[in-house]
């Protein structure tokens, strides 16, 4: 078992490799920095120029390691490092194939740094690969930095629908394995007021408020049935945005936030849960996905 | 559930506490007292304009003729009166919301309940008059362009005059508003601002364009059915005024509500009565008014028609009232399951009427009964009748919340009000008087119905909601 953490150079930064380390830690296993590189043409050219490419190629995946390997340095004392490579026309299903190969237990992937505000950006290697990947897929939001600790807690995002009954269990499962205590978190947005306002201007407040209150009878019930356990923290955050929601959430250091995928058949694949995308996209702290 | 140990009276007269009024979930996050007088004269005209406008004529001057004009006037100031009561009602309150929750705070549970009938059925209505008039407008706009219509038999109810099968259009614009508001689509400031352009300009095109073939003689014999006809007629085009208390909702967000309210309410009025009397008034002129009658679908498309001895102008104006009327659909329809949202919160209806969808986080529930009803409603009702029976549910919240304007000071005159009716307690009276008479000019037929459903609703009351109601657990404690 090992974290496999995707890593290229000058490409997706040092939040991923941050994020990774901390995972690496906590699982307590070891490191896999895996570069995958684009597979040059296997028909010989008479120009040369697959040989240019394949030396391009060559270059950018020593190139990958060497630099993660400054970086890793001092951060990861302590964890056995390995790099990898690999020459795949897909970046996505090259990194599948790697964990496959090296039994990785978690994927690690770092936000774009276009990503303002330290949010998470997604870009499309790691949004297939959110759909797609076997083992669950971290990302780190851009400029996420971790030198010594552990995973302090997870969050765990319930979205009340039966189905998400599953993915406490799946969070509670891996929180399990890494010995750290679950939070279950329901978020409550509110919708927009309605223009002209016929029945008053806070009506969607008082939609809210009755959100509110179902999620937290439904948390309840989670506790009686046993799904989750008596001393698990629920908490239910409102506001006016998903961006709103999940800025206002009191996040402890070294916390990550875990969603599900939409598990509805076939198509789990290829669709995140629509809620699941918006908490992605506006978290403040690292988000894994776990598949469905 | 065990019955209470208070009398039916006190059940009846208890009314819902202010505290525990939804403040604890983002309402403070409200940007408090922002709105100032000229988006609010937005609110107003943008809820009003459209409702009725653009059908109500074919169904008014049948009853009235070219004394129609009185009519829009009379029905005018009725609502006019209404509304500034309707405002003290809402500053009496510190949530802002529809009259139904107005009347629980302040009249009692009973009250409440039967100013929720009328409220479910001047929205549920409205939004089924709404879509029967743009399926009119939709057909109009897609001769005008194509060359080809929906026919008769999929797009008018069986009980229409020239009747037809069921009203498709209609109900496929139920379902997408439903659609819409499922996923919590909602109409911001800025495209209600829109959507009054829209109607003011094609409505102002109408007006400058009938204007043009304008004949008085066609206003010659201006009352053939006596004021009997005029008073008869305003009900019907009361119809086209709801919406105009969207002002008295927004209390609590207005700059300065002494002075703001009744200058925006004032003035969306004016505004409103004085396009719906050009309108009429220019409508008058081209024709006689015997032709109205004839006209039920698209009437003011058809009399530009008639006018131009061309399509442009009617394509222009059928459009118009297509984009607009949608967004008058989306807004009433949303009205509805808002208080729908808000009884069932209440306890007064069963509990799945509150409850919110996990995905989509909007009152699931809610919004497809309203749709099925509505669209039922819209397949196979003719206008006309639907029309005069969103008239007689809104005059009637109208009367109680005038009345309760008076026993409100009379039982509370400490209680601090943001706003106050100028003129108490002759503007009250006024209101309940100018409601009363239009209320009493109505068909026996649209009488029978309203009475029964408000019956409905009050036995359910006395059977089911009063044993459910939220209050219940307050009393016992």
């Amino acid at each position: 078992m090992t974290v496999v953490a995707g890593y290229r150079a000058g490409k997706v930064g040092l939040s991923g490799l941050h994020l990774a380390v901390r995972l690496a830690r906590t699982l307590d296993t070891s490191l896999t920095v895996a570069t995958i590189v684009p597979r040059p043409w296997l028909t010989p050219s008479l120009a040369r120029i697959d040989g240019e490419y394949e030396h391009w190629a060559d270059h950018l995946a020593a190139d990958s390691a060497k630099e993660a390997q400054r970086y890793l340095y001092n951060l990861a004392s302590g964890i056995e490092v390995n790099y990898f490579h690999r020459a795949h026309r897909s970046v996505s299903s090259g990194l599948i194939e790697a964990v496959d190969e090296l039994d990785g237990e978690v994927l690690v992937l770092g936000s774009l740094p276009s990503g303002g505000r330290g949010q998470v950006v997604i870009g499309s290697t790691a949004d297939w690969l959110l759909h797609a990947s076997p083992v669950p897929v971290a990302i780190s939001p851009p400029r996420y930095r971790s030198y010594t600790g552990r995973l302090t807690r997870l969050t765990c995002a319930y979205s009340a629908t039966p189905e998400s009954v599953e993915v406490v269990r799946r969070c509670f499962q891996f929180a399990e394995r890494v010995g750290a205590p679950v939070r279950l978190l329901t978020f409550a947005v509110r919708g927009k007021t309605m223009y002209p306002p016929e029945v008053g201007m806070d009506v969607e407040d008082a939609i809210m408020e009755a959100w509110a209150s179902q999620a937290h009878e439904i948390l309840e019930g989670l506790k009686t049935e046993g799904v989750v356990g008596e001393d698990v923290v629920l908490e239910v955050v409102s506001g006016r945005s998903w961006q709103e929601v999940l800025d206002k959430t009191d996040w402890a250091d070294g916390e990550m936030l875990a969603v599900g995928s939409s598990s509805r058949g076939e198509i789990r694949r290829v669709f995140l849960g629509s809620h699941s995308g918006k908490i992605i996209r506006n978290s403040p702290v690292p988000v894994m996905v776990l598949p469905g | 559930m065990p019955a209470s140990s208070i009398s039916l009276t006190e059940q009846m007269l208890r009314r819902r506490p202010v505290i525990g009024a939804p403040v604890a979930y983002g309402a403070s996050d409200h940007l408090k007292r922002s709105i100032g007088t000229f988006e609010l004269i937005m609110f107003g005209v943008g809820s009003t304009i459209g409702t009725g406008i653009f059908f109500v004529m074919s169904l008014a001057v049948p009853e009235a003729g070219p004394g129609v004009i009185i009519s829009f006037i009379i029905a005018g100031v009725a609502a006019g009166l209404a509304a500034l009561c309707y405002a003290e009602l809402a500053s009496a309150v510190p949530v802002s919301g529809s009259s139904y929750s107005y009347a629980y705070t302040t009249l009692g549970e009973a009250v409440a309940m039967g100013v929720a009938a009328c409220l479910l059925l001047e929205y549920g209505v409205a939004t089924a008059a709404v879509s029967v008039g743009w399926s009119g407008y939709l057909n109009k706009l897609l001769n005008n362009l194509f060359g080809f219509q929906i026919p008769r038999a999929l797009s008018a109810a069986p009980w229409d005059p020239d009747p037809g099968y069921l009203n498709v259009p209609a109900i496929i614009l139920i379902g997408m508003c439903a659609l819409l508001l499922i996923r919590g689509a909602s109409e911001s400031a800025r495209v209600n601002a829109i959507m009054v352009m829209i109607k003011l300009s094609v409505l102002a095109m109408f007006v400058i364009i009938a204007f043009t073939a304008f004949d008085t003689n066609h206003l010659k014999n201006f009352a053939p059915f006596g004021v009997a006809g005029i008073g008869s007629a305003a009900g019907t085009i009361f119809f086209s005024y709801i919406g105009l208390d969207a002002v008295s909702t927004a209390g609590d967000e207005v700059k300065d509500p002494q002075t703001t309210m009744p200058r925006a309410l004032i003035a969306a009025l004016l505004i409103v009565t004085g396009f719906y009397v050009l309108v009429a008034l220019a409508a008058l002129g081209t024709q006689p008014w015997q032709e109205f009658a004839t006209q039920q679908d698209a009437g003011l498309a058809t009399v530009l028609d008639n006018v131009t001895h061309g399509k442009w102008a009617s394509t222009i104006l059928a459009a118009g009232a297509v984009i607009s009327i949608f967004s008058v659909t989306l807004v009433t329809m949303y009205g509805m399951t808002r208080i729908l949202f808000a009884m069932g919160r209440d306890g007064l209806l069963p509990s799945r009427f509150a409850a919110v969808n996990a995905r989509t986080m909007t009152p699931v529930n809610n919004t497809v009964m309203v749709g099925i009803v509505a669209a039922i409603l819209a397949g196979f009702v003719p206008l006309d009748k639907l029309a005069d029976m969103v008239s007689i549910g809104t005059l009637t919240a109208f009367i109680i919340v005038a009345v309760g304007v008076i026993i409100l000071r009379a039982r509370e005159p400490d209680l601090p009000r943001v706003f106050k009716v100028p003129g108490y307690p002759v503007t009250p009276v006024l209101s309940v008087l100018a409601c009363g008479y239009i209320l009493a000019s109505l068909h026996w037929y649209t009488w029978i119905a309203f009475s029964g459903w408000v019956t409905v609703a009050l036995i359910f009351y006395f059977v089911w909601g009063r044993h459910h109601s939220a209050l219940n657990a307050k009393d016992r404690r």
